[in-house]
């Protein structure tokens, strides 16, 4: 799958994108959880950019954002799509290619 | 309160006062009693290989066409494949969208990916809003719901955000039509859409025989009437074409007019001829003449000036035309350039009988003819089933009655069988003259009858008729004395 939003070159370790729609309670939650888990696990190492579909249809249409939040890990490469507040964790750990939380 | 004043005031309480926009799908409106809801939800439901993304489709691009731009959204097949297909059925969605009138969008479900948790279609709809205004949509298809749908995996979620999606539309104004997949049994996978929407149809398909037949039926429809039953339809090169199943139309004519048989005595056999616009079956056994009967009835209506429609089930047109020569009747001048007489012939079972009688009614359109023969009704159990040729008929004569067509059918059934297998589908009591055909033995030699069985709002003769074919035609004479009527004897046994 080609994703337009993937394409440019990025020098770090982690691209991400994440959309959202506007403030709505999941996109609050997904939000709050990756700030988080990028200030603790990815400092230095990421850029990440917040799309809102309310605000920019035109770059849900083109990434055929269908639901939100939904978090684009364009980088590490082959890159994977991660729908859903981001609430469980370990999912997105295993997403982002991060060691599991220790028990 | 007057009968006049109360029978105004039912025909206005038919129908609906609620808006609608037209389908300009052929028979659809007809059923809708104007179209579908406007500004509201529609739900086609139907098993797969019905063609809801067809007619929703077709809803779109008539639409559009008519002014008000659509947008549909698949969930399923991928947009370039909908316009391949629709342009099959001659529905040109690029050049439209080349205008700005229309919009084909595959919303390509995330099937590949990690859930993390909590999500809702805030994308989707922010999709659709934008995409409305870029082009002013009035009518949205969202075709296989059901797909969107199962990515949530949990009834309450699915609920709720179909009912955002609902009143999203609504708020819009858009005349929605979602379409939904249902179980082989027609089972419902999501009921609770149709208590959600404000009209409901179902597609149903069943194989009967050896020919599919496809029908519609509209389970609701908040606010508005519509005709019940369930209403066939047939994929043609200009949309999907629906035979509304109405009862109305059996409302009985009286008759006034007659119209010639084709032969003096046989006139006067009837007591003055056919009735114009009813509907007369000649049976009786193979090779008794039948065939015959109904030509000198065409030939002599083409003769006056009138038009007729001689569908054939049986042989070739110049296999008739030539057997016709033997008794002096030469259908050839009518024939010429198609202006009197038209000869359609068809296979019955090369197609349904939707298919055939779409055939005919396009026929009748074209030609608009007088009187129409088909010969024989007993090939139409080959369309399928006994159903099947019952159908046909009962289509094909409430659709004759309603244009004032007289029909003549022949009937091939072995001799002497009794009245009521006259017509050998039920329909005796569906037509208004019957006239029975038979072979019985004298002396020597084997010799035909007639009697007319029944003639509605008539006088006619009860007694037989020796009927004799030579090459100056046919010859009828009384049977003198009191022959037997084996017709009688059955009906008293």
């Amino acid at each position: 799958m080609i994703k337009p939003e993937c394409s440019q070159k990025v020098k770090t370790e982690y691209h991400l994108i994440l959309f959202v729609a506007g403030d709505g309670a999941n996109s609050r939650i997904a939000r709050n959880n990756l700030d988080r888990l990028c200030e603790l696990e990815l400092a230095g190492r990421f850029t990440l950019k917040i799309v809102d579909v309310l605000k920019n249809f035109k770059a849900a249409v083109e990434n055929n954002i269908l639901v939100t939040p939904t978090l684009l890990v364009c980088k590490p490469e082959p890159g994977v799509i991660v729908i859903g507040n981001l609430n469980e964790h370990q999912k997105v750990r295993t997403a982002l290619s991060l060691k599991a939380d220790q028990p | 309160m007057s009968p006049e004043n109360f029978s105004a005031a039912t025909a206005t309480s038919k129908g609906s006062s609620i808006p609608k926009a037209l389908t300009g799908i052929q028979g659809l409106d007809d059923i809708l009693m104007g179209g579908f809801p406007q500004g509201r939800t529609t739900i086609i439901n139907g098993v797969a290989g019905t063609g809801k993304t067809v007619m929703a489709m077709e809803f779109l691009y008539r639409g559009a066409l008519a002014g008000e731009p659509g947008l549909f959204i698949s969930f399923e097949e991928r947009a370039e494949d909908i316009r391949i297909n629709a342009a099959g059925m001659g529905i040109d969605i690029a050049s439209l969208e080349e205008g700005g009138k229309f919009r084909v969008i595959h919303a390509e479900l995330p099937l590949d990916t990690v859930n993390s948790g909590e999500f809702d279609t805030s994308g989707l709809l922010a999709m659709i809003e934008g995409h409305v205004g870029l082009i002013g949509a009035k009518r949205i298809v969202l075709d296989a719901i059901d797909v969107l749908m199962s990515i949530f995996g949990d009834p309450r979620r699915e609920r709720e955000e179909i009912s955002i999606l609902h009143n999203r539309l609504r708020d819009l104004g858009m005349t929605t039509i979602l379409t939904v997949k249902v179980g082989p049994e027609g089972k419902m996978i999501y009921p609770f859409l149709d208590f959600m929407a404000d009209c409901v149809l179902f597609l149903d398909q069943r194989l009967t025989g050896q020919v599919r037949t496809r029908r519609l039926s509209v389970l609701k429809y908040r606010g508005s009437d519509f005709l019940s039953n369930e209403h066939p339809y047939v994929f043609s090169p200009n949309g999907i074409v629906l035979l509304p199943v109405s009862s109305s139309a059996l409302e009985q004519l009286s008759f006034r007019e007659r119209v010639s048989s084709g032969h003096p005595k046989m006139d006067e056999i009837l007591g003055g001829g056919y009735f114009r616009g009813s509907s007369i079956l000649l049976a009786g056994p193979s090779g008794i003449g039948k065939t015959s009967l109904a030509c000198i009835f065409a030939h002599a209506a083409c003769n006056k000036g009138e038009k007729v429609l001689y569908v054939d089930f049986e042989v070739a047109q110049e296999a008739l035309v030539g057997a016709m020569q033997s008794i002096g009747l030469d259908l050839r001048p009518a024939l010429d350039a198609d202006s009197q007489l038209r000869i359609r012939t068809a296979m019955p079972e090369s197609m349904g009988i939707e298919d055939h009688l779409l055939r005919i009614i396009n026929e009748m359109n074209l030609f608009s003819p007088h009187h129409l023969v088909v010969d024989a009704i007993s090939a139409c159990r080959r369309m399928g089933s006994e159903r099947a040729a019952f159908d046909f008929l009962v289509r094909l004569m409430t659709e004759c009655k309603s244009r004032g067509i007289t029909c003549l059918y022949t009937n091939q059934i072995r001799n002497q069988e009794n009245l009521t297998r006259l017509s050998g589908m039920g329909i005796s009591s569906l037509v208004d003259t019957i006239i029975a055909l038979e072979y019985f033995f004298e002396g020597q030699g084997l010799n035909r009858r007639m009697m007319v069985i029944k003639s509605r709002g008539s006088d006619h003769s009860s007694a037989f008729h020796q009927m004799a074919f030579t090459d100056q035609g046919l010859e009828l004479s009384r049977i003198a004395g009191k022959a037997r009527c084996t017709y009688d004897r059955d009906r008293r046994a």
